[in-house]
C-alpha cells in the first residue's frame, strides 16, 4: 500500500535515495520493460503464426525484426536478469528479516552476482559465439 | 457483526497476500525453470551448436521456435509434450507475475477510482488475449 504523493517531477528528480532508491528504480523499469517488450513479440509471434498471411504482416515482421536485434537481445538480458536477482534479494531478506541489518551489503553482493552473469553472456550475444 | 466495507476491505487484503504470495513463488520458480532450461539444452545436443542468443532465448521461453535458427535437432529433445507442458507453465507464471506487477504500479500512480477499474479491466482482457496466444503458439503452431 503506497501512499499518494505530490512531488514534481523536478523534485523527484532531485530525491537522492542513492542504492536503495537505484534498485527500486532499475526493478521497477526492468518489470515495465519485459512486459512490454515481451508482450510485444508474444503478439507478434501470434500474428505471424496464428493469422492466415501472418507471415507477410509488415507490423509483425518489423516489430520482430526489433526484437531480434543485438542491442534489444541484451536489453532484455539486462532486465529479465536484473529484474530476477533483485526479486531474489528481496525474497531472501523478507524471508529471514533479521538480515535486513546487512541490506546494504546485500546490494553489493547482488552487483558482484549480477555483472559477471548479465556481462559474459551480453559479450557472447554481441559477438555470436557459439557456447557450451 | 461485519460491515459491508469492512468485509470488503478484508477479503481485498487477502487477494494482496495471495497476489504477494503467488509473485514471490513464481519469480523463484522462473529462475529455476530458466536455470533447468540452459542445463537441459546444452544436455540435449546444444553444447557447442547454440549461440548465447539462442541458449538465453530458449531459457526464457523453452519453444522450438527459439532455437530453430541453430543447427540443433529440434525433433525429439527441443520439440516434445514436455517441453509443450514446460514452457506453458513458464509462460503462464511470467504472464501473471508482469499482469500483477503492472496492477500495482497502476495502483501506484492512477488516482482516479474509475480510471483505476477501467485500466485493470483492460489489463484482465489483456492478459487472457496473451495467455490464449500463448495455448496457440506453444501447441498449435509449432513447427509452423
Amino acid at each position: 500500500m503506497s501512499k499518494l504523493a505530490r512531488v514534481s517531477i523536478p523534485q523527484a528528480i532531485a530525491y537522492r535515495g542513492g542504492q536503495p532508491m537505484t534498485a527500486w528504480l532499475l526493478h521497477r523499469l526492468a518489470g515495465i520493460g519485459i512486459v512490454l517488450f515481451v508482450g510485444m513479440h508474444v503478439f507478434a509471434g501470434f500474428i505471424l503464426y496464428a493469422i492466415p498471411g501472418g507471415t507477410a504482416n509488415t507490423v509483425a515482421n518489423a516489430l520482430t525484426e526489433f526484437y531480434e536485434a543485438r542491442p534489444m537481445q541484451i536489453f532484455v538480458l539486462f532486465a529479465v536478469l536484473y529484474h530476477g536477482l533483485n526479486g531474489l534479494r528481496i525474497v531472501v531478506l523478507d524471508m529471514w528479516p533479521s538480515l535486513h541489518r546487512y541490506h546494504r551489503e546485500a546490494m553489493w553482493v547482488q552487483w558482484a552476482v549480477f555483472l559477471p552473469l548479465f556481462l559474459i553472456p551480453a559479450f557472447l550475444i554481441a559477438i555470436g559465439a557459439k557456447v557450451g | 457483526m461485519v460491515t459491508q466495507a469492512g468485509a470488503a476491505r478484508r477479503s481485498r487484503s487477502k487477494f494482496e497476500l495471495y497476489m504477494w504470495f503467488f509473485t514471490r513463488v513464481s519469480g523463484i520458480l522462473m529462475l529455476l525453470m530458466g536455470a533447468y532450461s540452459i542445463i537441459y539444452a546444452n544436455l540435449m545436443g546444444g553444447r557447442g551448436v547454440m549461440d548465447a542468443g539462442a541458449e538465453l532465448r530458449w531459457a526464457f521461453f523453452p519453444i522450438s521456435f527459439h532455437v530453430s535458427s541453430t543447427d540443433v535437432e529440434l525433433t525429439p529433445n527441443f520439440q516434445n509434450p514436455f517441453w509443450q507442458f514446460y514452457s506453458l507453465l513458464l509462460f503462464a507464471f511470467a504472464a501473471t507475475h508482469g499482469a500483477n506487477g503492472i496492477r500495482v504500479i497502476l495502483k501506484d500512480y492512477v488516482r482516479h477510482p474509475v480510471l483505476l477499474a477501467w485500466l485493470n479491466a483492460m489489463l484482465f482482457v489483456l492478459w487472457l488475449a496473451i495467455m490464449g496466444a500463448a495455448v496457440y503458439l506453444v501447441f498449435a503452431a509449432q513447427g509452423a
